[in-house]
C-alpha cells in the first residue's frame, strides 16, 4: 500500500493507490441544527436519478433519524463495531485541536478501514474492511424512525394527537447524507476492475458503468454505504454529484456552476455546496474568503462525518447542539465541543456567512462582508450579545456577484392582489 | 409499516433502547427550535403553537419535559433577539404589455378571452 496524507486524521496513512488529487474538490456543509427531515432532498434526488426499474431501493440522498435510524440499517454501528474488533485499543484521538490546517483535529492513531484490512483481512488481496448489507437492510430506509404512523388496520389516517408513548428525556436528530466524494474513496480502492474513478476537475467519484461487472466490492467497502447494487442491470451505481449541474451545463444558469438537486431542494436551508481548491498533498489550499474554507478551517464549525474511517470525506456537518457530546465526538471527531460553542455564540463574520445558505442555486466561490449597523444589543441566555445587520455578498466562479443578503433578512410579504397566486 | 402483532422471531423487530439525554438537552433543543424559527420570522404565538403541536415531536417533547411556562420564556427570549424583521411588501413588477391582442387568446367558439391577470374581457 502507498502512504498518503490524511489531514482529517493528522497523519500519513496506508491507501492502496498513490495520492492523486483533483484541481478542485466537490465539498459541502450541512447544518444539522436546521434539518427537519422533510425529505425534499431525498425526493429531489430520487426523481432526478433513481426513478427507474431496478432502482426502487436506491436512495443516493437520504435523511435518517439518529441514533436509531440508518440506511442501510445500522450502517455506522456495524462498521464502527468491525473497526473496534480489528483495533480495540486504537479508537482514541490524541492531541488537541490546532490552528494547523494539516491536523486541525489533533491526531487519530487508530487503524482506518484500509489499515485494518491490511492487518486483519484474508486473503491479502482484500483492501478495505467492510461488510455487504443484506437486502432487507436496504429495502425500508426509514423503518421505525421518527415517522408518523396511523392506527392499526386503518389506511391513510394518522393518530389524531400523535402521542403514543410516554415522554422520555431522550434525544434524536436528523442526519442528511449523500456520497461524500471522499479524497481517498473506499469504493475506488476496493474495485477489482478499476471501474471507479475520481474526476480530475472536481473530485466527483463515479462508477464507469461499462467497466463495472457488479462484484459489489464497492458496496462492501464504502463505510457510508453510498454505493448500491442494481439487480436488473447487474452493475453498481452511486451518487454522481449532479455533475452536469456542477459543470454548469444546465441551461438555466448559462454556463455558471449550479449546486446539486438535493442542495437546491432544501427548504430548511441546511445545505451549501461548492468546489474547494486543493494543495498538491490533498489538503485544502488556503482560500480565506471561500465560504466552505471559512466554515471548515477558520470558524471550524463544520466537521467531517466519521473521519476515523480514513476516507477523508468531503461532507462536513455543523453538529446538533442538544445531543450528548460523547455521541457527537464519535461521529464527528474531537472538534465537536469547539464547533458547538462557536455556532451557539457566533461572531460577526460567522453570523453573516450563515446567511449565505440557500439564497441561490448557483455555487458560491467567494464571499465578502459589508459591515452594517448595530441591530440588537442585550442579554441572551445570560450573555451579552450584539448583532450587526451586516450584508453578506456571494460571488460565482467568474467573480460576478450572485446575490447579497443581510443578517436581518427582510420578510417579503405578497401584496393583497397576489396573496393566493402561485 | 407492519400492522400485525409483533413477531418475537422477527429480526427486524424494533427493540427499545434507553438513550438518556444530558441534563440540559431538552432546554438546548428548545432554544435551537426557537432560535431557528424566530429567525425565519415566526411570531411568539406561532412559535408557541409549534411547541404545542404533538406532531412536531422534538419541540413537543421539550414542552412536555420543561413545561409551558419555561417554553414561553425561551420563545420570548428568542423572539426578543431575532424578531426585529423589517417587513417588505413587494409591489407587482410592471410588465410590458402583451404583444398580441387579448381577443386573439379566446378559445375557438368562445366569446370570452382568457386573460392571465384574471380579469374577464
Amino acid at each position: 500500500m502507498s502512504q498518503v496524507y490524511n489531514w482529517q486524521l493528522g497523519r500519513q496513512m496506508s491507501y492502496p493507490y498513490d495520492g492523486k488529487y483533483p484541481e478542485r474538490q466537490f465539498a459541502f456543509v450541512f447544518n444539522i441544527n436546521r434539518c427537519i427531515a422533510c425529505q425534499s432532498c431525498t425526493m429531489a434526488c430520487k426523481s432526478t436519478w433513481t426513478f427507474s426499474k431496478g432502482q426502487e431501493h436506491m436512495w443516493w440522498a437520504n435523511v435518517e433519524t439518529k441514533p436509531y435510524g440508518g440506511y442501510p440499517h445500522a450502517w455506522d454501528v456495524k462498521i464502527l463495531d468491525l473497526l473496534h474488533q480489528a483495533d480495540p485499543d486504537g479508537r482514541r484521538w490524541r492531541g488537541a485541536s490546532a490552528e494547523n490546517p494539516q491536523a486541525p483535529y489533533g491526531q487519530f492513531p487508530g487503524k482506518t478501514i484500509f489499515e485494518a484490512a491490511e492487518k486483519f483481512l484474508e486473503p491479502p488481496s482484500a483492501r478495505v474492511l467492510g461488510y455487504l448489507p443484506a437486502d432487507e437492510e436496504w429495502n425500508s430506509p426509514n423503518i421505525y424512525e421518527d415517522n408518523p404512523v396511523g392506527p392499526k388496520g386503518v389506511r391513510n389516517q394518522f393518530h389524531l394527537t400523535g402521542e403514543q408513548l410516554p415522554v422520555h428525556n431522550t434525544w434524536f436528530f436528523y442526519l442528511a447524507r449523500i456520497c461524500n466524494h471522499c479524497t481517498y474513496p473506499a469504493c475506488l480502492a476496493a474495485c477489482p476492475r478499476q471501474a471507479i474513478y475520481k474526476r480530475p476537475e472536481d473530485g466527483i467519484v463515479l462508477i464507469d458503468q461499462s467497466e463495472c461487472r457488479g462484484y459489489r466490492k464497492c458496496v462492501e467497502a464504502c463505510p457510508y454505504k453510498k454505493s448500491m447494487y442494481r439487480g436488473n442491470t447487474r452493475v453498481s451505481e452511486k451518487c454522481i454529484g449532479c455533475y452536469p449541474r456542477v459543470e454548469g451545463s444546465d441551461p438555466e444558469t448559462g454556463g455558471e456552476p449550479m449546486e446539486t438537486r438535493c442542495m437546491c431542494a432544501c427548504i430548511g436551508q441546511i445545505r451549501m455546496q461548492s468546489l474547494v481548491k486543493l494543495n498538491p498533498d490533498g489538503t485544502w489550499a488556503e482560500d480565506r474568503q471561500h465560504p466552505l474554507y471559512y466554515l471548515v478551517h477558520v470558524a471550524k464549525v463544520a466537521l467531517p462525518l466519521y473521519p476515523q474511517f480514513g476516507t477523508s470525506p468531503n461532507g462536513f456537518y455543523i453538529p446538533p447542539r442538544w445531543v450528548p457530546r460523547e455521541y457527537l465526538r464519535q461521529m464527528f471527531g474531537p472538534g465537536v465541543d469547539q464547533a458547538i460553542e462557536r455556532y451557539s455564540n457566533p461572531d460577526r463574520e460567522l453570523l453573516a456567512v450563515l446567511q449565505l445558505f440557500r439564497r441561490s442555486n448557483r455555487i458560491i466561490f467567494r464571499y465578502e462582508i459589508e459591515e452594517g449597523p448595530l441591530a440588537y444589543e442585550g442579554l441572551y441566555r445570560g450573555k451579552q450579545v450584539r448583532i450587526y445587520n451586516d450584508t453578506a455578498i456571494a460571488f460565482g466562479e467568474n467573480g460576478r456577484e450572485l446575490f447579497r443578503t443581510t443578517v436581518e433578512e427582510p420578510l417579503h410579504v405578497r401584496p393583497a392582489k397576489h396573496q393566493n397566486s402561485i | 409499516m407492519p400492522y400485525d402483532d409483533p413477531d418475537p422471531g422477527d429480526p427486524m423487530l424494533l427493540v427499545g433502547v434507553t438513550l438518556p439525554a444530558e441534563e440540559d438537552s431538552a432546554e438546548e433543543m428548545a432554544y435551537v427550535f426557537a432560535e431557528e424559527f424566530a429567525r425565519l420570522g415566526f411570531s411568539e404565538q406561532r412559535l408557541l403553537s409549534l411547541f404545542q403541536e404533538p406532531f412536531y415531536a422534538g419541540a413537543h417533547q421539550a414542552l412536555e419535559l420543561l413545561g409551558e411556562n419555561r417554553i414561553r420564556g425561551i420563545v420570548q427570549e428568542a423572539v426578543g433577539m431575532w424578531g426585529h424583521f423589517p417587513y417588505r411588501v413587494n409591489e407587482p413588477v410592471a410588465r410590458p404589455s402583451w404583444d398580441v391582442p387579448v381577443g386573439a387568446l379566446a378559445f375557438p367558439g368562445s366569446t370570452k378571452a382568457h386573460n392571465p391577470d384574471g380579469d374577464e374581457v
